[in-house]
């Protein structure tokens, strides 16, 4: 049996086994706060505790019942919770919340709530991810990309062309070896913005040639642009920006498995747009982004949905563009419903199915950021 | 049995209540803990859930001023720490050249005198940290500004002290109270959040609601109070784009009372639709409000 110090101490390692990203530093911390909070009154403790250790909306959900199994009842201790799907990655896309029910039976819940006929709930092999095929050539291509997307300007500013704004502190500083008068004036640089970007990655049955490819695309663009946020989606959509741009590829790859669910399954790419629109544009796309979906466009939904979601996503997004595997096929002509649907509102619809055919494609495709 | 800290609590609860901010004993407790641990609290939710507004009434209930560094994209140290007055300098340059009796001797005494305090323009992070009384620093939507104003935000949250190089190094002389809000359009650095107490503001419930209606419009009748409530609490069942926050539902009742409105049924069906702009705010949402929706909304109230 603990004694109730001990208790308090080790109680931020329970968390860290849980998921919660709590350092070394912290039981210290809680130490202090339950000497100012007391420990007598456990709801006092609680909320305490609550606010040292939380570091974000997830974890501010899960932590009513870990703190609980914790500190109520001596026996259920052992038993570290599952880490659900919501760990990191997919919750990290509903720091909202619905608001109702707690966060761990929430994940109990979603595989059943989402399964249907059409979803394989087989889970996919992610070591793919790392492969070493191909590796430098990737990383090259999107090196490249992310060095021409900085040079794309979107502030109003870079459009003005007159009126050049004085760079004050330079100008003094060099206005030194004058004697103080500044016979050469500096003029400020005009800072370049680049867009963000958004990619909505197709992972159905039908892409499974190309999900991969386009997975290790997000990845190594990730580690050349701050400014990048993945999804999957296939029946619904998942937030992969945290699992996949983890440095560590091993972790990586754990972690996608935990937002496999549904992997390679059927298509219902209308209502996943329509599920993004609702619950992650908000607050990922602003007037600046640029959204890339990467989907060949096999649709089993209504192509009506696909139309009016990406109407609202037009709305709200600066550029969308599609990548579309399939058409660097000779012959090819975006007949299936789901592409005639979505190609009026469409910036760019560009080919894309290997390396090749995406170097072909890059000058188009910043072409149609700008 | 209660504790003393129990007791705080509640004690601070109802200063916040009489400065017009229905807290949950959650946040009171962080508030507590903010001040004895000296830490920043960083708070999420949603926009209009009250987030700014904790700033606002701290400063209140501790009577200090309340400094606001409202972040946006492109902000910098500068803007956000401190400024050379240039123009002021380069005057003072001139107006010193003109002096006859300067000698070489206090050039240097001059340089010094250039970069003093006198030619410094304080921005709302410098200024924090020179007050004599312990202010409420806000800094608004950190998550707008770049990682890369995170960074120099670190510094001064884990030291409060500015280095500037002309002068030297600024060290707060109190520590301000450093509320931080983000609405999570970028993810934070974790070493931020390390630094700070945390705290979740998810939308009201309907008894806080009510709480804040009545104590915000005390003009509306109860009934009616309960009513309006009940109604927003439904909307933001609904699936919305924008689902109204707790300003939308005062701005609301503000437009109810204004049209003479004192009972929300069936009937009154058609005068709540002239006020639904005060609380749904885009195209797509209205859409989702015609006649029978609203009629059946406020039948359930």
């Amino acid at each position: 049996m603990l004694s109730a110090s001990e208790r308090l101490v080790q109680f931020p390692g329970f968390l860290r086994a849980n998921g919660f990203g709590v350092g070394g530093g912290d039981a210290v911390q809680a130490l202090r706060a339950a000497e100012r909070s007391g420990v007598l009154d456990q709801d006092v403790l609680r909320w305490s505790l609550k606010a040292l250790l939380c570091r974000r909306g997830d974890e501010w959900q899960r932590f009513d019942e870990l703190f609980e199994a914790w500190f109520l009842p001596a026996n259920r201790w052992q038993a570290p919770q599952r880490r659900g799907a919501g760990d990191g990655a997919q919750s990290a896309a509903h720091p909202g919340g619905e608001g109702e029910g707690d966060r761990p039976d929430d994940d109990d819940a979603r595989p059943r709530r989402t399964a249907s006929r059409e979803e394989a709930l087989t889970s996919a092999d992610f070591s793919a991810l790392t492969e070493r095929e191909h590796a430098i050539e990737i990383e090259a291509l999107m090196r490249r990309f992310a060095r021409q997307l900085k040079s794309i300007r979107l502030r109003r500013e870079a459009r003005a062309r007159r009126g050049r704004r004085l760079d004050l502190p330079g100008t003094i500083r060099r206005s030194v070896a004058s004697g103080g008068t500044p016979f050469h004036l500096l003029w400020r640089n005009h800072r370049s913005v680049r867009p963000r970007l958004v990619l909505l990655i197709d992972v159905s049955r039908s892409m499974v040639l190309y999900s991969f490819f386009y997975l290790r695309l997000a990845r190594a663009l990730a580690a050349e642009l701050a400014d990048v946020h993945s999804f999957i989606f296939h029946t619904r959509v998942t937030s992969v920006s945290q699992a996949l741009h983890d440095p560590d590829p091993w972790r990586a790859q754990e972690r996608l498995h935990l937002v496999a669910q549904g992997w390679a399954g059927g298509t219902r790419i209308g209502e996943s747009l329509e599920q993004f629109n609702r619950e992650h544009a908000p607050r990922v796309v602003h007037g600046r982004t640029a959204v890339i979906i990467l989907s060949d466009g096999y649709d089993t939904g209504e192509p009506q949905q696909l139309s009016d979601a990406l109407v609202q996503l037009r709305r709200r997004a600066r550029r969308v563009a599609w990548i579309n595997p399939l058409s660097s096929r000779p012959g090819y002509a975006p007949v299936c419903q789901g592409m005639q649907a979505a190609m009026p509102h469409l910036d760019l619809l560009a080919p894309g199915g290997d390396l090749a055919s995406l170097r072909a494609v890059l000058p188009e495709l910043i072409e149609a950021l700008h | 049995m209660t504790s003393q800290r129990a007791l705080d609590i509640a004690a601070l609860q109802q200063e916040l209540a009489r400065a017009g901010y229905v807290a949950e004993p959650s946040l009171a407790a962080a508030l507590l803990l903010m001040r004895d641990l000296e830490r920043p609290l960083l708070l999420e939710g949603d926009a209009g859930v009250g987030k700014t507004e904790v700033a606002k009434v701290l400063a209140d209930i501790n009577g200090t001023r309340l400094i606001r560094l409202q972040c946006y994209e492109g902000l910098d140290a500068h803007a956000a720490m401190y400024e050379w007055n240039y123009q002021r300098q380069l005057l003072a340059i001139k107006l010193l050249e003109h002096d006859e009796r300067a000698g070489a001797k206090d050039l240097a005494q001059k340089e010094q005198d250039i970069f003093s305090e006198r030619y410094l323009l304080k921005r709302p992070l410098l200024e924090a940290i020179s007050d004599e009384r312990a202010p409420v620093l806000l800094i608004d939507e950190i998550d707008r500004a770049d990682a890369a104003f995170e960074a120099y935000l670190l510094e001064l949250l884990s030291d409060f002290q500015i280095s500037i190089p002309e002068l030297g190094t600024v060290r707060a002389k109190t520590r301000p109270l450093v509320v931080i809000t983000s609405n999570g359009t970028r993810e934070l650095s974790d070493a931020l959040r390390r630094r700070c107490l945390y705290q979740y503001i998810d939308y009201p419930d309907y008894d806080k609601e009510l709480a804040i209606v009545r104590k915000k419009a005390p003009e509306a009748e109860a009934r009616l109070a309960q009513q309006i409530v009940a109604f927003v609490q439904a909307v933001r069942r609904m699936e919305l784009q924008k689902k109204p926050g707790i300003a939308e539902t005062l701005d609301w009742t503000a437009a109810l009372l204004r049209l003479g409105i004192s009972v929300i049924d069936i009937d009154g069906a058609e005068r709540i639709m002239d006020t639904l702009s005060a609380l749904i705010k885009t195209r797509d949402d209205r859409v989702a409000f015609p006649r029978e929706v609203v009629a059946r909304l406020a039948a359930a109230c």
